[in-house]
């Protein structure tokens, strides 16, 4: 396996807002269902992390690019990959200082 | 939001899975050396480089390539003799990311790690382990100065 670039730490994310509802079925239990907003709002988490490969330049375009492309979860991917698609991986945010737990 | 989030700075490490490394909390400087030439004996693995990154907390990176079966079972021998917590607890995250990780950035207070012990060969994981090393601390100072321009 290659050598990788991991980064991590925690951030702020622009994750949508999820809405619960109820709805009365046919056979008449009241079910509760849960509906994805189109408002967005801001929540700090630590649980994402980028792993990139690839050469030089692209690991520091990757880098540069990832200070404001937060990630959605564990993304493992090369660098040339995430410039390509970097919002197919992450969603808008910025990193904060704070604790942060060796991972 | 109570707290006033201003930004910051994400920390850069080093993955792979090849090479075997150990990261020591709490422990002084003389038991991390024991450890490190103990393991280096048992499991033959050439060389290492012992490196500081805050009081008390050492990284250990050693020049053998291994598998990951392997890397594995080194980390958790020194895991399981040496008594160490913050070993044992970094171990599990490895085990839970298939892959292991050491800083190479400043996190939070805490500086870049620096070496601070070297012994036996240094030609294989630990040349490679130092030149990705150099490559991160590059793009860290091109961002910095980015940053300040």
């Amino acid at each position: 396996m290659t050598k990788r670039i991991a980064i991590y730490g925690r951030y702020v994310a622009k994750k949508p807002v999820i809405q619960r509802y109820w709805k009365r079925r046919v056979d008449g239990i009241k079910q509760r269902y849960w509906i994805k907003t189109t408002r967005y709002k801001n929540v700090v988490l630590s649980c994402g992390r980028y792993e990139f490969h690839g050469t030089g330049r692209d690991l520091l375009r990757a880098i540069i690019l990832a200070l404001r492309v937060m990630p959605n979860g564990y993304v493992d991917i090369s660098a040339k990959e995430f410039l390509a698609h970097p919002y197919k991986y992450g969603t808008e945010g910025f990193w904060i200082d704070g604790e942060v737990v060796s991972r | 939001m109570t707290e006033k989030l201003c930004q910051g700075k994400p920390v850069l490490g080093f993955t792979d899975t090849e090479t075997v490394k150990l990261d020591f909390d709490e422990l002084a400087f003389r038991n991390v050396k024991y450890w490190a030439e103990r393991a280096m004996n048992w499991f033959k693995l050439g060389g290492y480089i012992i490196l500081k990154s805050s009081k008390n907390c050492y990284h250990v990176v050693f020049n053998r390539s291994v598998s990951w079966a392997q890397n594995l079972k080194v980390v958790a021998w020194v895991s399981l003799f040496s008594h160490n917590r913050g070993l044992t607890k970094w171990l599990l995250m490895q085990c839970i990311k298939k892959s292991s990780t050491l800083r190479v950035s400043n996190k939070n207070q805490k500086q870049s790690p620096r070496i601070v012990y070297k012994h036996g060969k240094q030609d294989r994981q630990i040349k490679e382990f130092l030149l990705f090393r150099g490559q991160i601390k590059d793009i860290m100072k091109k961002l910095d100065t980015e940053r300040e321009s």
